[in-house]
């Protein structure tokens, strides 16, 4: 499809994905006004639920810029109802890979060589996709294997597109709603994380410093990256296998003892979050591999660096100062660590912070914290957060806290734990 | 004659005293309090003299009490001397990240309310009643989980230890690295082997735990005596009186600490462990001594070699960025009163004191 046309037709599709779910939601309340009924005491559940399904169809079905977005949307708990961030985090998953012909193309661009000059195999068939990239196996001509992680070829021109479609879509809306939610920001967020994540190299880089963090301890492998065949779109790296780490009963079949995963991984997740203050921000199932290490103890291959982090010096003793005055009940404590941590209310008001960690203690098990952030607990603080809207939550603490959760529901999984202060003690 | 009371219930063993006015460490309220100008433990109106029934009642039994010898007691490193030293040539971050860590390992004594206790009724043959052991988790653990690491708006050691921190250093510059040294730098996690695997996991945990606090808790009068010469010293300290007070009150709040746990795992030595599946029993002091021998061997000897030699290498690379690091280098080697523990590997440790 030509460029003009392509661009017209993505612009409409978002645009009337944009105007239903506006529809979806100002209908109800126009008639509820009408009735002389309150808009606000109406269960807006099942209206959420219809319109996450749709974002989340138009974003499968025209890729790109959206499932991006749809992903941080479904990272970003403290901003959108439970019912958009469940179906919307569904976009971390496979999403449909491009035939092979297109991405061949980039390939060859990048190297500057014809695929069988660089390559001696190359599958066609993708192992793996997502929403800028997929992954094919291949071996180098030294007989290596490798996995080859391919930039879609027409992705920077798509997200352009898209960025421009969004913003105007979102400066409508913003005129022709009383009171509009403000998108700006998360597209701004939206257009930093895409400049990070198109360029590869970056991703590189953040697996070499992560791999360099634990060069002493055998625990966490990242695979190593053939740095001469990577460049802006391509990567190719070691072709590394393993168990992904929910899969328990896999896991006991190789004879690995599961029953140290979870604390092993948490140990590796508090050296980087903590510790090390650089930390792969996206722990999902998908992206950690278990293979088996001295004595049948658990070791973990990371994948995909694409959202790894840096945290502001001091970060991580603010999160464990948070985690200490949380399972002490110290309030103020527990304020001087948020505050720490960036944590902001517009109107200087300390007791909507402490309400917060409140209602975060409140949901834990045992209605202590015991150094777990469980989602649920997690949740209760976004559902705190949203409620509050006087309080601006640092995007670094976001992405902590999902971690954190992202690997309880391991843990869950696996019928374990994620305690962070039990896995911080010395080794 | 009245007998002395040996059953209390968690609420006395909590229970406070009626101080005359709170301990503040800086701006941040403390536990304790003063009575007549004199610091007084937390929950300490009942908790003292009960574990001094609990003692005595040992002591008339004819038993032993398990204890950590002062000769095994490894020395803080740097010790005062050097510390000073460096502190004067304006290196104070080995003092201020010894004196982090040691506040973020109290502040993790507060999990000792998260030990999971054996079932003592079904896994010892002889009656406890009227015992520590079976006031662990009637008011002991709670009240030095509390203890450590604050409840609600009162600090704890955690929050004193700071508190002295940064009164005596004048709030330094916290090493971004503490964590990261405190969890053992390149180590990982392995998975704990079991010593007997015969009796229950909470069993064998709980009387590692016990021991394990025990010896740390014993170990830590040293480090009172070094922090409280330094920070208490006015040519280095900002506020000498206030820092080393502090670090005192701490002092006076682990004495229970080492003494409940003292009787509790004496008593335990005294009586009959039985196995999982009950068919098989072994003597308490058989089993305490083995394990109180094996931690306190590992914690007196290999551990603190290593902490200090890593210690050693870290500051000598902080000196060369210093003026004269040559001199510097050669006159704190100079101060070091070196250590060695004294007890051969083959060699059987001193582990007991008739003396209550």
């Amino acid at each position: 499809m030509p460029k003009l046309l392509n661009r017209l037709h993505r612009a409409s599709r978002i645009g009337y994905t944009a105007l239903c779910v506006w529809l979806r939601y100002k209908g109800p309340q126009w008639w509820d006004r009408f009735r002389g009924n309150d808009p606000d005491a109406r269960d807006m559940r099942g209206i959420h639920q219809k319109n996450a399904d749709q974002v989340f169809n138009t974003a499968v079905a025209m890729r790109g810029m959206l499932i991006k977005m749809c992903q941080i949307v479904g990272t970003r708990s403290d901003v959108f109802p439970p019912e958009y961030v469940s179906t919307l985090s569904k976009c971390h998953d496979q999403m449909p890979a491009r035939a092979f012909d297109e991405v061949r193309d980039v390939v060859e661009s990048e190297l500057g060589k014809p695929i069988g000059e660089v390559f001696a195999e190359f599958s066609e068939t993708a192992i793996a996709s997502a929403s800028l990239a997929q992954v094919h196996k291949a071996k180098l001509q030294d007989g290596t294997t490798v996995a080859v992680k391919i930039q879609y070829p027409d992705i920077d021109h798509i997200i352009q597109t898209d960025l421009f479609s969004s913003r105007r879509i979102a400066a409508i809306y913003q005129r022709f709603d009383k009171n509009p939610m403000d998108f700006l920001p998360l597209l701004d967020e939206l257009q930093r994380h895409l400049r990070m994540e198109l360029d590869f190299r970056r991703e590189v880089e953040s697996g070499d410093k992560i791999r360099t963090l634990f060069e002493d301890d055998r625990i966490v492998h990242i695979p190593e990256f053939h740095h001469a065949l990577c460049s802006r779109r391509v990567i190719v790296m070691e072709f590394v296998e393993g168990i992904k780490v929910t899969e328990k009963d896999e896991i006991d079949a190789a004879g690995i003892d599961a029953s140290m995963l979870m604390p092993r991984l948490m140990r590796a997740f508090n050296k980087m979050i903590l510790a090390f203050g650089f930390f792969h921000a996206d722990p999902h199932p998908g992206n950690i591999l278990v293979t088996k290490g001295d004595g049948g103890s658990p070791e973990f291959i990371l994948l995909d660096f694409g959202l790894a982090k840096d945290l502001p010096d001091g970060f991580g003793m603010g999160i464990f100062e948070l985690m200490f005055s949380m399972m002490t009940f110290n309030e103020s404590a527990m304020l001087r660590a948020f505050k720490e941590l960036g944590f902001k209310t517009k109107n200087d008001d300390d007791n909507t912070l402490i309400h917060i960690a409140r209602r975060m203690v409140g949901r834990s098990d045992s209605g202590s914290f015991q150094g777990e952030f469980t989602e649920e607990m997690t949740d209760e603080m976004f559902d705190a957060i949203r409620e509050n809207p006087v309080v601006e939550v640092p995007t670094d603490f976001v992405l902590v806290a999902r971690a954190f959760s992202l690997l309880s529901g391991i843990a869950h999984t696996l019928g374990q734990s994620a305690n962070a202060l039990d896995a911080l003690g010395p080794g | 004659m009245k007998s002395a009371q040996l059953e209390y219930s968690p609420e006395e063993l909590m229970s406070e005293d009626s101080y005359e006015s709170p301990l503040y460490g800086g701006d941040v309220l403390c536990h304790g309090g003063y009575i007549n100008d004199q610091y007084i433990s937390p929950r300490g109106k009942v908790r003292r003299p009960a574990i001094e029934a609990w003692r005595t009642r040992l002591t008339e039994e004819g038993q032993p009490l398990i204890h950590v010898p002062d000769a095994y007691v490894p020395p803080h490193y740097p010790n005062y001397e050097q510390a000073k030293y460096l502190m004067k040539e304006g290196l104070v971050q080995p003092v201020s990240r010894s004196l982090t860590t040691i506040s973020i390992l109290e502040g993790f004594g507060a999990r000792i309310r998260d030990v999971a206790l054996p079932d003592f009724d079904k896994e010892v043959v002889e009656d406890l009643s009227g015992t520590a052991l079976a006031h662990l988790d009637k008011g002991l653990f709670e009240a030095h989980a509390r203890d450590e690491a604050g409840h609600r708006d009162q600090g704890g050691h955690k929050q004193m230890w700071e508190a002295a921190r940064d009164v005596g250093l004048d709030k330094p510059n916290i090493p971004g690295d503490v964590l990261m040294r405190l969890m053992g730098g390149g180590t990982s996690n392995r998975k704990a082997e079991r010593i007997y695997p015969e009796l229950s996991a909470q069993m064998e945990q709980t009387i590692i735990s016990m021991a394990n606090i025990l010896v740390v808790e014993t170990f830590a009068e040293d480090v009172f005596a070094w922090a409280m010469e330094l920070l208490g010293d006015e040519e280095v300290s900002a506020d000498p009186k206030l820092a080393a007070h502090l670090v005192d009150c701490v002092r006076i709040d682990e004495k229970p600490h080492v003494d409940y746990l003292t009787v509790a795992l004496s008593e335990l030595r005294g009586r009959t462990l039985i196995s999982q599946d009950g068919k098989k029993t072994f003597e308490g002091s058989e089993v305490v001594d083995h394990i109180f021998s094996r931690l306190l061997r590992g914690s007196a000897s290999n551990r603190p070699k290593e902490a200090r030699e890593r210690l050693q290498q870290e500051i000598h690379g902080q000196i060369q960025d210093a003026r004269r690091a040559e001199k510097v280098s050669k006159h704190f080697e100079s101060l070091d009163s070196g250590w060695t523990f004294p007890v051969a590997k083959d060699e059987q440790l001193e582990i007991l004191t008739k003396a209550a």
